[in-house]
């Protein structure tokens, strides 16, 4: 008995077995069904079917591949041959090749149906590709031809509980007559962002269910396709649960300042220009987890032996941190990479382990990746999102574009609606030496010590110093004293930093 | 001249075999699938049959078989043809006279079907 007969009535699905496919198809595509994959030459399409048909035979489901003009089978072989998910084993009992070319040539539609159908039985086939849907319809004499080949082909993959995939370049420009027909449609493209690329697969129509919206990003890798889907359409929830509890900064004085330490779930923005302290901060933050609040080191810029090593100098031992389990550290060097994948790698390192301490060194490792700036503030807003409900108390740390001076320059817009706290790192000169400040500028729904503190970074890790209690100016990075026989020029600094604070604040 | 039958359903394949081989002065006729190709024997009479291994309605396993079951063919020099390894194809086939896997050069294809017809196996 075959695996279809001993199948529940009704949409069954066929799992693809690609990573992150059956997400965006919430649970893979329908038996029965008939779906276009369409994509330019090289996008992907045969590499894509086949894994499906691989994928499947594992699970002893049957496939028969039908070409028509594409790569010969001997060809296609050999290049599958490299990719971990075929196995020649499964061949020709589970996964069937066949050409129907010259059967089309010479007996055109109707003969080519018979032979569809035929096969279909023939291999027992819970999955038909036709891979070359272009050479029916070239064959086809008009539109209504070729339409009612692809009407009489949905109904023996129903009738046989076939799902098919017709795989197609799709040349004919926008209007796609055969798309009103079938069950779905999805494209693969390969897009340019500036000097890069990116592989994208679009799921543009899907009968019977709703799927991940959009465009995600894929690769194609040595394990076969591996689809990211986009955490903007896949991280919808929100929560909005409030959590009372509070979580320790790792800093005594920071959580004084803000109320008893950050508010649990919540996530919070440090920003600072280079060298400010943000990395330590975090380290301190990430200092204090245990087996009941783990931790995790999202980073693009330390190495996790140099992170350890610099966060030992400061007297910070994350290394032991590590060893109990307690931290996970990872390292994503800023090379080319998916900004999809980096979100999706953060929130399944996060769910792995059930972490409640999150550091991520910095938003611009994401913001690297990105194809367009207008992207970051939805896709923060998701992982932010998603991080809450998951019960994660995070901080993002994000670079300041100028060391001193009035203005703060920070690289993106709206990011603050998307964030629940903002502390600010600066910098200040102030009697002739370079002072660390640090500023509670956001607090949602919680009380702050709006005062600036100075800190120091030294052996003893982060430490507060006093505050700048007779000085004015602060924070426009020229700090003077405030005396009420303060000289002119003095005066009018400290007016330019109350405009500098008020300018911040508008921006923010 | 001698006659050689090719037996694939794959565009190309067919052609090239047909080329490579009335280069050298044989004899082609083709079918695209084991049922065509039987019913071609008697037409064409062959010397030797290429076969290939997966093809529609009849496949090399299949006619293998029919041809082996026939009296008149029974002994014919037969090169069997996969773009799987040949143990995979021995898994339901053996009782062929070569194997060639593709994609395969013009000259290894030339060697095993002049070997074949001035050394039948199965004289």
């Amino acid at each position: 008995m075959s695996n279809k007969e001993v199948s529940e009535p009704g949409l069954e699905r066929i799992a693809t077995g690609v990573p992150g496919l059956d997400e965006v198809l919430k649970g893979g595509f329908f038996e029965g069904a008939v779906y276009i994959v369409r994509g330019t030459p090289g996008a992907g399409k045969t590499i894509l079917a086949n894994q499906i048909c691989f994928q499947n035979a594992r699970q002893g489901k049957r496939a028969l591949f039908v070409t028509l003009l594409a790569e010969n089978h001997a060809r296609m072989l050999q290049h599958l041959e490299q990719m971990s998910f075929y196995d020649a084993k499964l061949i020709p009992k589970y996964v069937y090749y066949i050409s129907a070319f010259r059967v089309l040539e010479e007996n055109g539609l109707k003969g080519m149906m018979d032979l569809l159908r035929r096969e279909m039985r023939a291999h027992d086939a819970s999955i038909l590709i036709l891979d070359g849907l272009i050479a029916v319809e070239e064959t086809s004499t008009n539109d209504r031809e070729f339409r009612k080949f692809i009407h009489e082909l949905q109904a023996h993959a129903a009738t046989a509980g076939c799902c098919t995939l017709l795989l197609t370049n799709g040349r004919r420009g926008e209007y796609h007559p055969e798309h009103t027909m079938v069950d779905g449609l999805v494209t693969l493209e390969d897009v340019p962002y500036g000097k890069r690329r990116q592989r994208e697969l679009e799921v543009r129509k899907f009968r019977g269910s709703a799927s991940l919206r959009g465009r995600h990003p894929f690769q194609i890798t040595d394990d076969g396709l591996v689809v990211h889907p986009r955490p903007e359409s896949r991280f919808l929830r929100n929560t909005g649960v409030a959590n009372a509890g509070r979580i320790s900064t790792g800093i005594a004085q920071l959580d004084a300042m803000t109320g008893g330490g950050l508010i649990a779930d919540s996530s919070t923005l440090l920003l600072g220009p280079s060298g400010a302290g943000k990395t330590t901060l975090g380290t301190a933050f990430l200092h204090r987890s245990s087996k009941a609040e783990p931790g995790l080191h999202f980073g693009f810029y330390e190495s996790p032996d140099r992170l350890v090593a610099n966060a030992q100098l400061l007297g910070i031992d994350l290394k032991a941190r590590v060893a109990a389990g307690d931290l996970e550290i990872l390292w994503h060097p800023p090379f080319e990479r998916i900004l999809d994948s980096l979100g999706n790698e953060l929130i399944d390192a996060v769910r792995r382990r059930k972490v409640r301490r999150l550091f991520i060194d910095g938003w611009g490792g994401f913001a690297g990746t990105a194809e367009t700036h207008e992207r970051l503030t939805p896709f923060f807003s998701a992982l932010a999102n998603e991080l809450r409900s998951l019960g994660v108390t995070s901080i993002c740390a994000m670079e300041t574009q100028n060391l001193i001076g009035p203005e703060l320059l920070v690289p993106a817009t709206g990011i603050s609606a998307v964030t629940e706290n903002m502390i600010l790192l600066r910098y200040s000169e102030y009697q002739g030496q370079l002072r660390r400040l640090i500023s509670i500028m956001k607090v949602r729904g919680g009380g702050f010590d709006p005062k600036l503190r100075e800190f120091e970074i030294g052996p003893q890790g982060l430490r507060f110093v006093d505050s700048f209690k007779t000085a004015e100016g602060v924070l426009s990075g020229y700090s003077t004293e405030r005396s009420d026989a303060a000289a002119p020029a003095n005066k009018k600094n400290a007016a330019k930093g109350r405009r500098a604070t008020a300018r911040r604040r508008s921006k923010a | 001249m001698q006659t050689v039958l090719v037996v694939d359903d794959e565009f190309g394949v067919a052609e090239v075999l047909q080329s490579i081989l009335e280069d050298e002065g044989y004899r082609v006729a083709t079918a695209i699938n084991g049922k065509q190709a039987l019913a071609r024997l008697n037409e064409v009479t062959p010397d030797l049959i290429m076969l290939d291994y997966m093809m529609p309605i009849m496949d090399g396993t299949q006619t293998l078989s029919a041809i082996r079951s026939n009296a008149t063919f029974a002994r014919l020099p037969i090169i069997m043809m996969s773009s799987l390894e040949e143990v995979s194809v021995r898994e339901t086939c053996t009782d062929y006279d070569f194997f060639l896997r593709k994609p395969f050069r013009a000259m290894a294809v030339l060697k095993a079907v002049q070997q074949l017809l001035e050394h039948p196996p199965r004289k």
